[in-house]
């Protein structure tokens, strides 16, 4: 029961899949914008770029795939 | 002046409310008291002119000026007119939230806000410098080396602790069915791509706290000085 609870706290592997995803899609986007700190700047820029990385172009590769 | 507080906050506030607010005016109260603001604080060039406030913390936090929308009564006031012009009281109650939300946390630098407009005077508790009036990079170094970048840090960890909020699960059974915005714009736009805006914000804040922290102390060394009312090295404003 004690293990069960201590489980159910935890993200299960899908969902993790999904956070791997978006560590990599931060990873890109704070090397790029410590190289160009104007990226850093807009909030329309970072749904863009999160719109692109975590879902068009995974959506994309699947689907050639 | 806070950088990523106000990004991760709705999430916080989608926690523990659920069904009671909605995410969109909430992510939009939590943004409004900056939304026309910040540009004319900073300045930005157009051409051959350069646009400026002569006092950039006057001009964002105080009167005359454009402090007011940093009070609960312009979140009320605004509030009120979402409900009644929208017909929503989902829509206008969860951007008070937000707005609310953002008004409080900015009362924690040296200029405050304030908070009882029309009453003018500035609740701050002083605990980072606001050094808006510096310019953009400057602020950046010092809102990053100061308790202000703890204070967004706090929120950071409570949203990865209430990680439930950015599953698909929660997004489906909570944001999507609380409020008809989403299945409205579902019609042009796929569930995917909502899902993925939905988590935008919380994103945003993280990624660029951690970008504009490596960029202050990895690149640019500038030093932490977690003192209450820091960093010092920087000239702080007052109200």
């Amino acid at each position: 029961m004690r293990l069960r609870l201590l489980k159910d706290g935890f993200p299960n592997r899908p969902d993790l899949r999904v956070f791997a995803g978006y560590v990599l899609a931060a990873a890109v986007y704070v090397a790029i914008g410590v190289a160009v700190t104007d990226f850093l700047l807009s909030f329309w820029v970072g749904v863009a770029y999160i719109v692109l990385a975590a879902w068009a172009v995974p959506t994309i590769v699947r689907r050639l795939s | 002046m806070s950088w990523a507080a106000h990004d991760l906050e709705p999430y916080a506030f989608q926690r523990h409310l659920k069904l009671k607010v909605a995410f969109v005016p909430l992510l939009i109260g939590s943004y409004s008291p900056d939304m026309m603001t910040k540009w004319f604080v900073y300045g930005i060039h157009i051409g051959p002119w350069d646009l400026k406030a002569t006092d950039p913390a006057k001009f964002h936090r105080g009167w005359p000026g454009f402090g007011f929308t940093h009070s609960l009564l312009y979140g009320l006031v605004i509030g009120l007119i979402i409900w009644k012009v929208f017909g929503s009281k989902l829509w206008g109650l969860s951007f008070v939230v937000g707005q609310f939300a953002h008004a409080l946390t900015d009362t924690g630098d040296t200029v405050g806000t304030m908070l009882l407009f029309p009453w003018t005077f500035h609740v701050h508790l002083n605990a980072w410098a606001y050094a808006g009036q510096t310019g953009r990079m400057t602020d950046a170094a010092a809102y990053f080396s100061g308790l202000g970048s703890m204070w967004d840090a706090v929120w950071m960890v409570y949203g990865f602790y209430s990680w439930r909020v950015l599953t698909s699960d929660f997004f489906d059974n909570y944001i999507y069915r609380g409020d008809r915005f989403w299945p409205w714009i579902n019609r042009w736009v796929p569930r995917g791509a909502l899902l993925t805006i939905y988590r935008a914000a919380f994103f945003y804040g993280t990624s660029r706290w951690i970008a504009w922290t490596i960029w202050a102390h990895v690149i640019h060394h500038y030093p932490y000085d977690l003192s209450w009312g820091g960093p010092h090295w920087v000239h702080a404003a007052h109200p």
